[in-house]
């Protein structure tokens, strides 16, 4: 399966939605360059960057032909992979020209405001407007992390709240943001927590807020009347934003400033007052952009210093505290009611301690959690990513028995698994038969085949077709 | 059923995030050698083309780092970052002006910062400069700045520590966002990490000077420091011609790359986008520009010449161009005699007539191309 392939760099919710979006939205959000530089880091598989980068100062087409011959033969399926990300991003378009051999251009917009954000010119302030708050009454970032932190453990609160007894009426959350979880069905109108929620729960931070902001984006136009390129402008400003400095909302659009209270609640930015027209992006906002921890609690200095320079966005290590054994019993080192409801919806707890709990991975527990929704990678990628210290030194970090028995506790129930994609069948020639189901096989596509029925089945469609077209082509 | 199968799982670990990357610049400002290019290429828009090229590199990740040195005539010097603390005696002024701005609006911040601190610095080296110096040598700092480099890198791949070094699944903080008051153990308490840090490193060096045979030994050090290390070492020769750089870039496996017509220097900025900006990750689907003949010469270690032909001490394999007087390896002092037959001259004295007709490779048995020889400063 080729599918992981564009998860590796690429935020897949927010790729999804901005694949949705139709091209003449999408240049019109191109013409802001932190929004084409937030894309391009963030969205974009690592080889489609370099292509991108390959071009964007090329003063000519990029032939077709040298593309191939600058790629080698066995990474035929990842250029595919490219090519389809950023065609369908409206990134780079087949050049125009009918005669002539086939080339590539980079979309106006998009070149044009990727160079503007690598040369730092132009008018357009979109790596936002920084002001001094009036007197001495600096934010530190100790405060925005306070803000973020509590604003967030308020939501996850509110979710998790409903399934376990001893941490209701912990959480305040605005009545916006209750509508706002219900809409995106992460809890239903009873605010009992559903299947997506319980997803939502095992993601990690950055993935949680953009869930959230995706709901938001495909919510907010028709509730209140916002313009969803408006939306996404400012989210992508927001991931290039300092932590640590104050922003003017002076240059804000109207929407973008309706924009701010609903951010303020949840904790991506922070207003000192609603009067002073100012506003610090929090450690949520700046990482929305980047694969950094999201939350840390040690304060990277704003300014690299020659160290913090040398740390560079990886920041420093983030504590985990849960250790699994090979015997399936987990011991957490942790106080917090919410880490520890989490846990307990896969992991029979036993017993709690002043500062850890102990329990069990078993067999009811975890198909319990699967039964709810939750998926056996899940698991393991949470228990993964908040592994102790002490498991981290090990390799690899989980043990590999109760990592394969997570995964075949789920197996047991999926007697059968289905895939949706597209048969294709009614081949004219055997040559071509065998041309286009070589193709699919060499991108990752291609799922089943009979030769004898000459047919066979793709879970993709997009790259079969332009293939299919450039060998009709390439034969006429 | 081939999900729960042990050996996929590793991969995939690893597949799923391109590891950060840190590019080590070494900007060689002999200011001989951009006098002679100023014409066509002068140093700020060289400085220019490469601020956007930095950029553009960490625009790939966020995690991705930058360290740029400048390899000058008389030392080796950082451009970025910065090293901290400065030294308050050298420039007590600058305590006074370093008040920071504001960032710009239309800038992303990091790139402001690198494109601040590097023209500074770069300013300073020059301004720094005196005549003195320019007169006293021509040729540049690349050893040491080779060796700085290498130390750089060697720091921050410790640095990058193993939490937070595995990805996107390692180093997030999840959700649950408190932190667990009990941590029996640091992870940076010096016991052996298991993993392999993954920062990949490479260097690129900026080369417009020609003649390093003066540091033959120092630079070829490096060059097998970074072997070791693994650190490729990209070239980009502007100017000149060293055997040495050709010779790292080929043992290394870096790209070398030589524009030497000034039409081909114009278009600096896209060999620097589209030879030197892919990373170790993306190379491996690339066919990366190289090949040619590699001139495989080495400089004697005694008057530090390019040599074809050279006596080797047996011992030490130390290369000298002519035979010793006292007869004693000038590295490890063995004594080494040589035979009456060749006491003389190595090169191939009888039948002058011949010599000429002969093909290159019968006499040294490599690729070594006779006719070029290098350029003096």
């Amino acid at each position: 399966m080729n599918a992981s392939s564009d998860t590796m760099t690429a935020n897949p919710q927010a790729l999804e939605v901005l694949q949705g979006f139709p091209g003449t939205k999408l240049e019109q959000l191109y013409r802001q360059p932190s929004t084409a530089l937030a894309v391009f880091r963030r969205m974009l598989p690592h080889l489609a960057k370099t292509i991108v980068m390959a071009m964007l100062y090329m003063p000519n087409p990029f032939l077709a032909s040298d593309l191939d011959a600058w790629i080698r033969p066995d990474a035929v399926a990842e250029k595919e992979q490219a090519l389809l990300v950023l065609t369908s991003l409206h990134i780079m378009s087949t050049s125009l020209q009918a005669q002539g051999p086939r080339a590539y251009i980079l979309g106006k917009a998009f070149a044009k405001s990727l160079r503007q954000a690598l040369t730092g010119s132009g008018e357009h302030k979109s790596f936002g407007v920084p002001c001094r708050p009036p007197g001495n009454d600096v934010v530190d970032v100790k405060t925005l992390d306070d803000h973020a932190r509590r604003q967030w453990e308020d939501i996850l609160y509110y979710m998790v709240g409903s399934t376990t007894v001893g941490v209701e009426g912990q959480s305040h959350i605005s009545d916006a943001t209750k509508s706002l979880l219900e809409l995106g069905n992460f809890v239903d109108k009873r605010g009992r927590i559903t299947q997506t929620g319980f997803t939502f729960l095992l993601q990690e931070v950055n993935a949680q807020v953009w869930s959230l902001l995706i709901v938001y984006l495909n919510r907010a136009p028709e509730l209140l009347k916002m313009d969803s390129v408006d939306i996404l402008s400012f989210i992508f400003m927001l991931g290039s934003l300092e932590l640590g400095q104050g922003y003017s909302t002076a240059n804000l659009s109207s929407t973008q400033k309706q924009m701010l209270d609903d951010l303020g609640d949840f904790g991506i930015i922070y207003r000192p007052s609603l009067k002073t027209p100012i506003f610090y992006p929090t450690r949520l906002a700046t990482t929305l952009t980047s694969d950094a921890s999201a939350l840390h609690s040690s304060a990277a200095a704003p300014t690299p210093t020659f160290d913090t320079g040398l740390a560079g966005g990886s920041g420093a290590a983030s504590k985990g505290y849960i250790i699994v054994e090979t015997n399936y019993r987990l011991y957490a080192y942790t106080e917090s009611m919410l880490q520890i409801s989490v846990l307990a919806l896969f992991t029979r707890l036993t017993m709690l301690f002043p500062n850890m709990v102990t329990g069990r991975l078993t067999k009811t527990s975890v198909q319990r959690a699967i039964a709810q929704g939750i998926t056996a990678d899940q698991i393991i990628s949470y228990l993964a990513a908040h592994a102790h210290p002490q498991m981290l030194k090990s390799t690899p970090v989980l043990p590999p028995t109760v990592v394969d028995q997570i995964r075949l506790w789920q197996i047991e129930g999926d007697r059968m698994t289905t895939t949706s994609g597209y048969m294709m069948i009614e081949f004219a020639t055997e040559a071509e038969y065998r041309d286009t189901v070589e193709y699919a096989e060499t991108v990752g596509l291609l799922v089943w085949k009979s030769d004898a029925k000459r047919c066979f089945f793709v879970n993709r469609i997009e790259q079969i077709r332009s293939f299919m077209s450039n060998r009709r082509a390439a034969r006429a | 059923m081939n999900a729960i199968d042990g050996t996929d799982r590793h991969v995939r670990d690893s597949d799923n995030s391109p590891p950060p990357s840190l590019l080590t610049v070494i900007l060689d400002t002999n200011p001989h050698a951009w006098a002679l290019l100023s014409d066509t290429l002068p140093l700020s828009k060289a400085v220019a083309n490469l601020l956007v090229f930095i950029n553009a590199h960490l625009s790939f990740n966020h995690a991705n780092q930058v360290a740029v040195i400048a390899s000058h005539i008389q030392r080796a010097q950082w451009l970025y970052p910065t090293p901290h603390p400065p030294r308050s005696s050298s420039s007590p002024e600058e305590n006074g002006t370093s008040t920071p701005t504001p960032p710009s609006a239309t800038k992303y911040h990091r790139f402001a910062i690198i494109e601040r601190e590097l023209q500074d610095n770069l300013s300073r080296v020059i301004s720094q400069t005196t005549a003195a110096d320019l007169t006293s040598s021509t040729t540049t700092q690349i050893a040491g700045a080779l060796s700085i480099a290498l130390s750089h890198i060697s720091r921050a791949t410790q640095l990058s520590s193993p939490n937070d070094s595995s990805g996107i699944s390692l180093d997030s903080t999840g959700p649950t966002l408190s932190n667990p008051t009990d941590t029996p153990t640091d992870p940076a308490d010096g016991t052996p990490r298991a993993r392999r840090s993954p920062l990949t490193s490479r260097i690129l060096i900026v080369s417009v000077s020609g003649d390093l045979a003066a540091q033959y030994i120092p630079v070829m050090n490096s060059i097998f420091a970074a072997q070791r290390q693994r650190v490729p070492l990209d070239v980009l020769k502007l100017a000149g011609d060293t055997v040495f750089l050709q010779q790292a870039a080929d043992a290394t496996g870096g790209v070398y790359i030589a524009p030497s017509s000034p039409s081909a220097r114009a278009g600096l900025l896209q060999y620097l986008m589209m030879g030197f900006l892919p990373d170790a990750r993306a190379r491996a689907a690339l066919v990366m520009p190289g090949g040619g003949e590699v001139d495989f010469r080495a400089a004697c270690f005694c008057h530090r010449r390019v040599v074809d032909v050279g006596f080797v001490c047996s011992v030490c394999l130390s290369i000298f161009c002519e035979p010793l007087e006292e007869g004693e390896c000038l590295t490890c002092g063995t004594r080494l005699s040589l035979g009456a037959a060749v006491a003389a001259k190595p090169v191939v004295v009888p039948r002058p007539k011949k010599k000429k007709k002969r093909k290159v490779g019968d006499i040294t048995g490599t690729s070594t191309p006779m006719s070029a020889g290098t350029p003096g400063p």
